[in-house]
């Protein structure tokens, strides 16, 4: 640099700037690598115990969505409250790619395991076919939801939405391991409960993003129950009762 | 009769297509979006509200992209603009100055509009390249101005009072980087036209100052010092520099060793390549 009196090419808070601003990124990541890695062990683990849900009978599921809760997804809402405490602190945006992925692979265990019965607290006890709404993923979670007016941590609407396709495509799986299993009243249900989800997802104007890919995708998981139930009625094997419903 | 008013056109106010009618031709009421025979489940509020949201974020995003584009394009021009001075660490002509201020207003004006669109989180929430650009615009002015390199404060206040739109760390040093293409440019085509490395003090026997080569060095080492402050991007950027450096190094060279050898405003036989020209959208 040459040495006159014209103010040097670089006022050095310039570089204390961007070097600042680097390593606070570079730690932020760090962190939350390390909090991801955790969360996404947990995940991994709810969604092994939940897959047993396809060779469970319904009689004996209780005990399994105990297990779903208290083993994958109680210690991964924990992790989810260091990530909320850590990541608030950031621009919500400009991070949140980092566990978006996470958050929708824990709301869809938390879906299946509430729509199978479990998830219940004192004042609503868990029942067979009820969707856990985004509130009260909210509420289990303890972070806020679909934030706009201040920048913290949250579960977005996109997240939710895509959670529930997610447990579309789980109990289109069940429907027919469910005839497997002897429980065609449970195939039914889930055949009458994913037209009303397709009805709704139907409702939304999607842009040629994530979102429209996987809700396109629903069909499939509609079409899949739909020929089972084919199946179904074909044989007569419909309980008289739900007839309708088919 | 009925069948003849099927046929023949009419005229009418709204001449929408799409209007829904009963089988008497008559008008249906209702939003005419909507699927008239949606069954209504326990479900449906619940997506019609997320569909409002969604809609939302979409019409926002549109718009702040518009924003973008224009204001993209208007940098651009502002940028083509400054690369037709011809002296370093002097004020800028005025017909040139001029032309720039009007051009920054109506960018101010344009973000102006979508300064709640891009309030609080939604900051990072939607891209924003205008921005980067607009970075690049008023940093290479300071740069011909002054001879240094913007703050990100005077980057700040550059958009004024008016425009509370904060220029994150992502958006200043991108457009840094963006600024040593600026500086290439200036570097060939003044050296091209005038045989000498532009620097501060063009003219003087003796100490000429600091030349653009050397602070593009030193830029280019600060930036290269910097570990990535954004992910993305950043490794294609730092090689353009790079390779932006060398060139304005070998004319550099160049001048030195043949300089004297050529009439002013011919050019040198090495490629600069068709980067000289500022790129127009």
């Amino acid at each position: 640099m040459a040495s006159n009196s014209a103010p040097a090419m670089i006022d050095p808070a310039i570089f204390q700037f961007l070097q600042s601003h680097a390593e606070q990124d570079i730690d932020v990541n760090e962190k939350l690598s390390q909090i991801t890695t955790v969360l996404n062990r947990q995940i991994s683990t709810a969604q092994g115990y939940l897959s047993r849900i396809h060779s469970t009978p319904t009689s004996k599921i209780q005990p399994l969505l105990s297990q779903i809760e208290k083993e994958g997804i109680q210690p991964a809402i924990s992790s989810i409250q260091e990530l909320g405490k850590f990541a608030s602190s950031y621009p919500y945006y400009k991070y949140n790619h980092r566990w978006s992925r996470s958050i929708q692979n824990l709301v869809a265990v938390m879906l299946v395991t509430a729509w199978l019965g479990g998830m219940g607290n004192e004042s609503r006890p868990g029942e067979q076919g009820r969707l856990l709404r985004i509130e009260e993923v909210g509420k289990i979670l303890e972070v806020p939801i679909n934030l706009t007016d201040r920048d913290e941590f949250h579960v977005t609407i996109e997240e939710y939405i895509l959670a529930m396709t997610d447990l579309t495509e789980e109990l289109s799986r069940l429907a027919m391991n469910s005839v497997t299993m002897g429980d065609i009243n449970l195939t039914v249900r889930i055949s009458s409960f994913i037209k009303d989800l397709f009805a709704g997802f139907q409702l939304l104007n999607l842009k040629n993003d994530i979102l429209r890919r996987r809700v396109d995708a629903v069909k499939y998981h509609v079409k899949k129950v739909e020929d089972v139930i084919y199946d179904l009625s074909l044989r007569n094997l419909i309980p008289e009762a739900k007839e309708e419903a088919s | 009769m009925a069948a003849a008013e099927v046929v023949v056109p009419q005229i009418r106010d709204d001449s929408m297509a799409g209007v829904k009618r009963d089988y008497k031709g008559n008008r249906k009421e209702g939003n005419p979006g909507l699927p008239k025979d949606v069954v209504r489940n326990e479900y449906t509020s619940m997506f019609e509200s997320f569909r409002d949201s969604l809609d939302e974020h979409h019409d926002r995003r549109q718009k702040i992209g518009k924003v973008s584009r224009d204001v993209t394009a208007l940098s651009k021009k502002i940028i083509f603009s400054l690369q037709r001075v011809r002296k370093l660490n002097e004020p800028i002509p005025q017909n040139i100055s001029s032309e720039i201020e009007k051009r920054t207003k109506e960018i101010k004006e344009l973000l102006s509009t979508i300064e709640d669109d891009v309030a609080g989180l939604r900051r990072y929430q939607y891209s924003m390249p205008g921005i980067e650009e607009f970075v690049e615009a008023v940093s290479f002015a300071h740069y011909l101005e002054t001879q240094t390199l913007i703050t990100p404060e005077q980057m700040q206040a550059a958009l004024g009072d008016d425009v509370k739109i904060p220029i994150t760390p992502a958006d200043y040093v991108f457009g840094l980087f963006d600024l040593t293409g600026e500086m290439m440019r200036f570097a060939t085509a003044v050296t091209a036209l005038s045989g000498a490395m532009p620097s501060g003090f063009m003219g003087e026997e003796g100490d000429n100052g600091r030349t653009i080569l050397e602070d593009l060095q030193e830029t280019a080492s600060m930036l290269q010092i910097v570990p990535p402050i954004s992910s993305k991007g950043w490794k294609d950027k730092k090689g353009v520099m790079i390779e932006q450096v060398r060139k304005v190094e070998r004319v550099g060279y160049g001048v030195r060793v043949r300089g004297n050898e050529r009439p002013k405003g011919v050019g040198y036989d090495f490629d600069v390549g068709e980067e000289t020209a500022p790129v127009m959208d």
